[in-house]
């Protein structure tokens, strides 16, 4: 039986009733229609349903909805301003970071959560960050470049 | 060198921003009012014969919707291969473990997915067969029993599991062996592979309200689907339109039709919207993988080093139905070598698993694994430098290829010296480290190609194609048209396109978008680029061929001063007397264009575990021109790593009794992280193609066919093992360091015997 819920979503407060089941990713997408977050795997497995969850980064699939009562949600959709992209979204673009895309979102999630944390790294060392973060298309070769690009740039504008 | 203003340049993706922000929308991303969603019930039985199914149980279950099974189909058999083999859902047999028996649409997933289990089925267990050499005995059980009834069907080798039969002849080869100085046999054997797509099969489907019906899909090939749903569905074509959301990713997978015809006929049963998404555990078992691949090689050496004679028997296992063509074990026998005699042999058999699909040139990954360890195995047994042995053997312009067809301009020497020079081989510097090469080939891929293009009143222009964007094909397409017209790449929209509004294509798959379809735009483009001229010549006075094009603007050659700009003659063209201009284009097959690559790897093993690390890899491909220089690197990079995967990690296990994948969820099923890789190094070697568009040759495919052979012979470099069955996993590996054979050995009499040798 669906039980009530409230929590914030890219900075709106919601209310809404959920089955004790759910998925935070489900909820996500089925109720908040907020389908940047991708189900692929829905086992933790393939990254691309990573969101922020208290500013944390978290595999949404494998988060209960009703777990997330009374905490702040940050998806896709509400990374960047509304004036412009955030400088992740920017350096992917810019360095082709994405092919079919659908792993993208999830990736982003889990490098801007990792850059937070780690301003400066290394190759490896972003290679690691995004290690939890399945891509089939790019070879993560662009990927990369374009965390380590992010980086410079949100360094230069510290 | 051509001076490019759009093309080899670096450009965005038209789509990037959509995509990183979110708001691109695949197929699972479609929600309509009152959608039901869909889930399917596999068979449990490798081959059964379905005695009676209850779903008076499901049926009754609130919340469901309505409930399928194949009698509910037309008695129609379709195919994906060249054979009409199968019906969309099991009738009165089952073939596979995974096979969809019956389908159930519901108010939510959950309560589908508690209605499939619901649903009580009673099978006869029948003899089933899972190892393809043994379904080739003469004693083994029959998968199909009446497989001379499958339209497509048209030869017989006395054994009825050999579906297909594909072969390649010339010269003398018996006696080619025996005037050679050396021979050399070996077999080599890949594993089953999944996919990988991150996007999970998802269609929506809807009944119209004047009857026709609506496929939301995740596709590679929209018509293709079209014409496969209306034969299951036995309605006609026109009344289906096929929508192409967002891909996220196919590799060939989702070249056909797949699962949209469940939720289809779920539409037509209740009048509503149905969904259907796949899990991960379905993406493994219940779609087209590729299955494991047996290559028998054996070649004639003269002592100078030359290649004199090549036999190659493959088995491709196909499962249980022809899910795919196995052919391309045939014409990649020869590697990219020059091979006067040879006899080249491709069985597909068929077993009791689940059937074979499409993945990113199905077949030749195993084949060039398999010619391209051979290749280093006879070189280093000759005594020769493997790259000089290729070198020395490589096919040159003008050299017969195995098709008959003369060798046109290539690039291949070219990508064999951009190894050598750039990756520095030999080098071999420390203990336990090595490189290996391998050589890759293909060609660019060819099928109808369609492309409409109109001019705005403002001046840009829009692109119809019915081409679904893969790996920033789109971008390409535009950007040729763009180069063409002088404009912009943001001065050209592209259409997002349906079956209903654009002129029928071939798939997005086998390289053929920028070879073919690019083509066709660049025609297009041409025809628009002369209506305008005629425009401006006749507003200016001139005559066309007096007027010149930069900038957006035609302007006289002898005076640019005098000139229209784009959007002067976009608005002028609507009310002038030739009307708006549109240039269309529509073309059936390409010449035969050839591309090859090179590959490195370095690699180093850990003799206590066998354990492989690959520390450097590159690769030189000739791309003829780079129309867009860091989507050219994307594919070429993406290719590699899911070629390292093959190599090292992926192995789609079955079980050896009943068929079933045992590694259903990416947990089990190990592809690349990118933890697991080094950064791959890329050169593009241009030789231009004298046929595709301004020179371009397809790109994606050979990328992912090097990695196991150039992986596989730098482990032989740095301990001195050969292993010749994939993945080349630390067991593999351990297990030939301590000394036990990798001889592949098997009865090649079988085969002989089936083609009645």
């Amino acid at each position: 039986m669906k039980k009530p819920l409230q929590l914030t979503v890219n900075g709106e407060p919601k209310q809404i009733l959920v089955e004790p089941y759910s998925s935070l990713l489900d909820m996500l997408r089925d109720e908040f229609r907020l389908t940047g977050t991708k189900k692929g795997c829905d086992e933790g497995d393939c990254g691309a349903c990573t969101i922020f969850l208290n500013g944390k980064s978290v595999t949404s699939c494998m988060v209960l909805a009703h777990s997330a009562h009374d905490s702040e949600v940050i998806t896709i959709e509400g990374l960047g301003k509304s004036d412009g992209m955030h400088p992740v979204q920017q350096a992917f673009v810019d360095y082709g970071g994405l092919q079919c895309g659908f792993c993208i979102p999830g990736l982003i999630m889990s490098a801007t959560a990792f850059l937070n944390e780690h301003p400066d790294p290394t190759e490896e060392e972003v290679r690691f960050g995004i290690g939890g973060n399945l891509c089939r298309c790019t070879g993560y070769n662009k990927v990369v470049e374009a965390v380590l690009a992010a980086a410079r740039d949100m360094n230069s504008k510290r | 060198m051509v001076d490019f203003k759009v093309l080899e340049q670096n450009l965005p993706r038209i789509d990037a921003r959509d995509k990183v922000t979110g708001r691109a929308v695949y197929a699972s991303d479609v929600y309509l009012p009152g959608m039901l969603m869909c889930k399917l019930l596999p068979s449990t039985h490798a081959h059964a014969r379905i005695i009676s199914i209850d779903t008076s149980k499901a049926e009754v279950l609130q919340g469901v919707r309505s409930v399928i099974t194949g009698q509910d189909f037309p008695d129609i058999r379709f195919g994906s291969g060249a054979l009409k083999d199968r019906y969309i859902m099991a009738r009165d047999e089952v073939f596979y473990i995974g096979e969809p028996v019956a389908a159930v649409a519901a108010d939510d997933e959950i309560t589908a997915q508690e209605a499939i289990d619901l649903i009580e089925i009673v099978y006869e267990e029948l003899p089933a067969v899972i190892d393809p050499i043994t379904a080739l005995t003469a004693d083994a059980p029959p998968v199909h029993s009446d497989v001379s009834d499958f339209e497509g069907y048209g030869f017989s080798v006395g054994n009825s599991n050999v579906c297909t039969l594909l072969d390649a002849d010339r010269g003398d080869v018996d006696q080619a062996f025996n005037s050679a100085d050396r021979v050399f046999e070996e077999t080599y054997r890949s594993q089953g592979i999944n996919q990988g797509f991150l996007e999970p099969m998802a269609c929506v489907t809807n009944v119209e309200a004047n009857g026709r019906l609506t496929v939301w899909a995740s596709t590679q090939g929209p018509y293709q689907i079209r014409t496969q749903l209306a034969g299951v569905l036995d309605i006609p074509l026109s009344s289906i339109k096929v929508i192409p959301m967002e891909l996220g990713g196919g590799f060939g997978a989702k070249l056909r039709l797949a699962f949209e015809a469940f939720p289809a006929l779920l539409s037509f049963k209740t009048g509503r919207p149905v969904k259907l998404i796949n899990s991960r555990e379905e993406v493994f078992t219940l779609n087209g993988p590729r299955l494991p691949v047996t290559n028998y090689l054996k070649t004639g050496v003269n002592n100078d080093g030359t290649i004199v004679a090549r036999e190659a028997y493959s088995i491709f296992d196909v499962g249980a139905y022809l899910g795919a063509g196995p052919n391309s074990g045939v014409g990649h026998g020869l590697g990219a070598y020059n091979i006067p005699n040879f006899r080249l042999r491709s069985f597909g058999v068929y077993t009791n698993k689940i059937y074979v699909g499409s993945y990113r040139a199905s077949g030749v990954a195993d084949m060039t694994f398999a010619v391209e360890s051979h290749t280093d195995s006879i070189a280093r047994q000759m005594g020769i430098d493997p790259w000089e042995f290729r070198m020395q053997n490589a096919i040159k312009e003008g050299d017969v290829s195995v098709s008959g067809a003369r060798m046109p301009k290539n690039g291949l020497l070219e990508t064999l010296q951009a190894i050598k020079d750039n990756f520095g081989l030999p080098k071999k510097s420390a203990e336990d480290r090595g490189v290996g090469i391998a050589v890759c080939e293909w060609r660019s891929g060819s099928g109808p190609s369609t492309a409409s293009i109109s001019v705005n009143e403002d001046g840009t222009v829009s692109l119809l194609t019915g081409s679904v964007d893969i790996s920033g094909s789109d971008t390409s397409l535009a950007a040729i048209a763009a180069e063409t017209l002088g404009l912009t790449l943001d001065e050209v929209i592209v259409a997002k396109r349906d079956t209903d509004l654009a002129p029928f294509t071939g798939p997005s798959g086998g390289s053929r978008i920028v070879y073919s379809q690019g083509t066709a735009v660049h025609r297009a483009a041409e025809t628009v680029r002369e209506r305008l001229y005629e425009l401006a010549a006749e507003r200016l006075g001139v005559q066309p061929d007096a007027l010149s094009l930069a900038g957006g603007r035609i302007f006289i050659e002898d005076d640019p001063n005098q000139g229209l700009s784009f959007k002067q003659l976009g608005a002028l063209s609507v009310n002038s007397r030739g009307g708006p201009i549109i240039g269309t284009s529509s073309l059936s097959n390409m010449p035969y264009d050839p591309v090859f690559s090179t590959q490195a790897a370095e690699v180093i093993v850990d003799r206590a575990t066998g354990q492989v690390k690959v520390t450097r890899y590159m690769q030189a491909q000739d791309v003829g021109v780079a129309i867009n220089p860091m989507s050219v690197e994307g594919q070429l990079e993406g290719g590699v790593v899911q070629g390292i995967g093959r190599a090292l990690t992926e192995d789609m296990q079955l079980d050896a009794e009943t068929g079933a994948v045992r590694t259903s969820s990416l947990s089990t099923y190990l592809m690349p992280l990118a933890v697991d890789l080094p950064e791959i190094e890329n050169v593009l070697v241009k030789v231009p193609s004298s046929d595709g568009p301004f020179g371009a040759r397809a790109v994606a495919e050979p990328p992912g066919f090097g990695p196991p052979a150039a992986i596989a012979n730098a482990i032989f470099d740095a301990v001195g093992v050969r292993v010749r069955e994939l993945p080349l996993s630390g067991e593999r590996v351990l297990s030939a360091l301590q000394g036990e054979s990798s001889e592949i050995r098997w009865d090649l009499d079988i085969l002989k015997k089936s083609e009645g040798m």
